[in-house]
């Protein structure tokens, strides 16, 4: 028995050990790459200094760099003010799609376009859009009379923010919507049934059964976007290049900047760790928050 | 467009040379996209039909300057043999050297005087030739011939020249339009104006000076530009090359700086509404400062690593001699970096501009600081220059907070600039030779010193 149960251990691990080295080769073998290169002085650039092991340096150099702060302060603000505005708008677009109206199926695909255009496609469109001279945006803006001159929305560090905001919150709203839409409907219907008899009205029905309910989908949501929000890259760097100066830069297009424009490796590493850790770090606090709510999601 | 045309030249071509074909093999990359591909293989294929004991290849590379760069930085630093000859931007070519990654060309003594001085000088890297100049861009002020009667003589009258214009009943929404995003273009515009009001970004011992009072004063002439006499519209600061070209093409402006490239796009009538109504001329100067243009262009170098030095030498040679500069001005409108050319009945006829117009401006041409860290300098200055000019800072806390990082990049990047103000070489005279003593370093005996631009003086 205990010969046979070890030699199937050892099959199961033969059988998973292909997995196991693909996975080593493709996600632990350059984090620990990357983690090595932070801890060194590396710049192709400057090929006679060598690569000397400079220990934490380059963590401490990150420390005192306010364009660091600065990026992480932009990447912030960014994922708070997109994931907010998506959440919203994705749940009121779900509850939509949710009710049985003709031609349903039809709007769910619709709703997706958005979501299936490449984003350096889509950020391309948002640029044409906010144009100060021929774009739609002030177009539209004047019209109305909200504006008496157009704006120029590239050059302001503020309205540069509104195409990149929109511009994400267009893309991926269809996205939150499905994700939500898929919670919506695993909630039985007799529970707005017994409600409804109860005397609650809707608004009563949405934050009493419909958002306690759905709060296993919210959280993974929460999980996919803010992950992605956190890593913005392709969106701003076509749509604004992180400008004007560097006041739309997020932190992973500081890291490519580092990386790629200055061909400072190790610092460049050391960004890209930290990155990691902070993304890391969130996974972690939301698969904490997830197993609680999925918990209470299955509650009869 | 950029990117469509990026990732269509990012497609290697792979030679195909037969198995028993023991020919030595050697590879040119660089831009290889519209007329000017055309043209360098057309060039490439009769010198290689002049040479039939050698293979040549062309191995495209993206024609966006950061992203060939950045191939090229890689390839480099693998130490890969080919391609054996480099087109590289102007401004590559001190860090190619101080990393020693292409050859000095002083052991095939070349001809330093047929060449444009401010060409050569931007080749030069302590005292030694890196590369030859292929062809030749200068910054030029375009101006409306319909709406001024004589070019601006100083940037004053340039000022009230397009006010006036652009006040007259029909006249155009711009004043004036230049590169202002933040790129490499934004440098070139900033150089142009430094200049005109006598300063510079960096000076002959290699210190930093670019928050010098006239340098600040210049970068207050190009903010007031948008903010003040408002000539330039806000948009120049998302602006690059074409996007200024199509507001003076569209008839939208009275004066514009770009590169020659401009001028046969905006003599066809069929798209140019200005056709016919405009001329060149070198940007104007302030008091105290000179007209100055910005030096562009391309250079061609030898890989150090290249297994047929020679040959490649050979290649440069024949794409730099006359017949080929010729061919390819007429080819794509590029300028010769030869100067007897210019007195050639036969250049006149290939080039769209008057060469008397074009003549002046490269002759007052001035290359961007001459240092192996360039690059990196000018990313931090980019920033703090849109900073300014997008009123988040004021132009002197700008170029003080530019010159701050400069120093402290030069600092960190053991190119001291007290080295080279006692001729020793110490830090990095003590690391090359363990580390990479292996290697043929044709820069190493004489280490990595800084060069500021001299602010146009080499030029005259």
């Amino acid at each position: 028995m205990i010969a046979r149960s070890n030699s199937d251990a050892r099959l199961a691990r033969w059988l998973v050990s292909p997995a196991l080295v693909v996975i080593a080769l493709v996600a632990i073998f350059p984090l620990g790459w990357t983690l090595w290169e932070s801890l060194h002085r590396h710049d192709l650039r400057l090929p006679w200094i060598g690569q000397p092991f400079v220990g934490l340096g380059n963590y401490v150099r990150i420390i005192h760099d306010p364009r660091f702060w600065g990026a992480l302060g932009h990447t912030a603000l960014f994922t708070v003010v997109s994931v907010a505005l998506e959440l919203v708008l994705g749940l009121i677009f779900a509850l939509a799609m949710n009710r049985a109206f003709r031609g349903r199926g039809l709007v769910r695909v619709a709703v997706l376009v958005p979501w299936a255009i490449p984003t350096v496609v889509a950020a391309l469109l948002w640029r044409f859009l906010f144009d100060s001279q021929a774009g739609i945006a002030n177009a539209l803006l004047m019209q109305t009379g909200v504006i008496d001159k157009p704006i120029v929305w590239f050059v302001h560090a503020a309205t540069a923010w509104v195409p990149v905001i929109l511009a994400d919150v267009w893309k991926t709203t269809p996205f939150v919507a499905l994700l939500l839409l898929a919670g919506l409907q695993n909630i039985d219907s007799a529970l707005y049934e017994a409600a409804a008899v109860d005397g609650a009205g809707a608004w009563r029905q949405l934050t009493r059964i419909t958002i306690p309910l759905l709060k296993p989908a919210i959280l993974l949501v929460l999980i996919f976007r803010t992950l992605d929000a956190f890593r913005v890259f392709d969106l701003i760097y076509v749509l604004t290049g992180g400008g004007p100066g560097t006041s739309t830069e997020p932190i992973a297009l500081y890291a490519f900047n580092a990386l790629l424009q200055n061909l400072q490796f190790g610092y460049g590493a050391a960004i890209s760790v930290v990155i990691f850790l902070i993304t890391f770090g969130l996974a972690l606090i939301y698969i904490k928050g997830l197993g609680a709510g999925g918990a209470a999601g299955v509650e009869p | 467009m950029l990117l469509i045309a990026l990732f269509a030249s990012l497609v290697f071509a792979t030679g195909c040379g037969g198995e028993t074909d023991t020919r030595p093999v050697i590879t040119y990359s660089g831009s290889a996209v519209g007329s000017q591909g055309e043209t360098v293989r057309r060039q490439i294929e009769r010198f290689a039909k002049m040479h039939p004991e050698i293979v040549v290849r062309v191995q495209p590379s993206p024609d966006d300057a950061t992203q060939r760069h950045q191939l090229f930085v890689q390839w480099l630093n693998a130490h890969v043999g080919d391609p054996d000859v480099m087109e590289l931007d102007v401004i590559w070519t001190s860090e190619f050297a101080a990393a020693g990654w292409i050859r000095s060309l002083e052991q095939y003594s070349p001809t330093r005087g047929d060449f444009f001085p401010a060409a050569i000088e931007a080749n030069t890297w302590n005292d030694t030739l890196y590369a030859i100049p292929w062809y030749v861009g200068v910054g030029l002020l375009y101006w409306r011939t319909d709406l001024l009667d004589h070019a601006p003589r100083s940037l004053d009258e340039l000022v009230s020249q397009a006010e006036r214009a652009m006040r007259a009943s029909d006249g155009p929404p711009y004043g004036f339009v230049w590169q202002g995003a933040r790129y490499e273009g934004l440098i070139t515009s900033f150089v142009e104006y430094l200049g005109a009001f006598g300063a510079e970004i960096m000076n002959d011992s290699g210190d930093v000076v670019v928050d010098s009072p006239r340098a600040i004063s210049a970068l207050t002439f190009m903010r007031d530009e948008i903010t003040r006499s408002r000539i330039a519209p806000p948009e120049v600061l998302t602006w690059h090359e074409e996007e200024t070209r199509f507001a003076f093409q569209n008839g939208n402006a009275v004066f514009m700086r770009n590169w020659p490239y401009a001028y046969s796009l905006l003599s066809d009538s069929s798209q140019s509404r200005v056709a016919g109504h405009f001329a060149v001329a070198t940007m104007p100067a302030a008091e105290g400062g000179h007209p100055t243009t910005a030096l562009g262009g391309a250079e061609l170098a030898i890989n150090t690593y290249s297994e047929h030095p020679e040959i490649a030498w050979q290649l440069i040679q024949y794409l730099t001699a006359p017949e080929q500069q010729l061919e390819r001005a007429a080819a794509t409108g590029d300028y010769p970096t030869r100067r007897a050319l210019y007195d050639d009945p036969r250049l006149a006829k290939a080039l769209a501009v008057p060469l008397d117009q074009v003549r002046t401006a490269i002759e007052s041409a001035v290359p961007r600081p001459v240092t192996p860290i360039y690059t990196e300098l000018s990313g931090l200055l980019q920033v703090q220059l849109h900073r300014a000019l997008t009123g988040q800072t004021s132009p002197a806390n700008a170029l003080h907070e530019a010159a701050r990082q400069m120093k402290a990049v030069i600092r960190e990047s053991g190119l001291d600039e007290r080295e080279v103000a006692t001729g020793s070489f110490a830090p990095a005279a003590s690391v090359i030779p363990a580390k990479a003593g292996t290697h043929v370093r044709a820069g190493l005996d004489m280490g990595p010193r800084f060069r500021g631009d001299d602010g146009g003086g080499a030029a005259r």
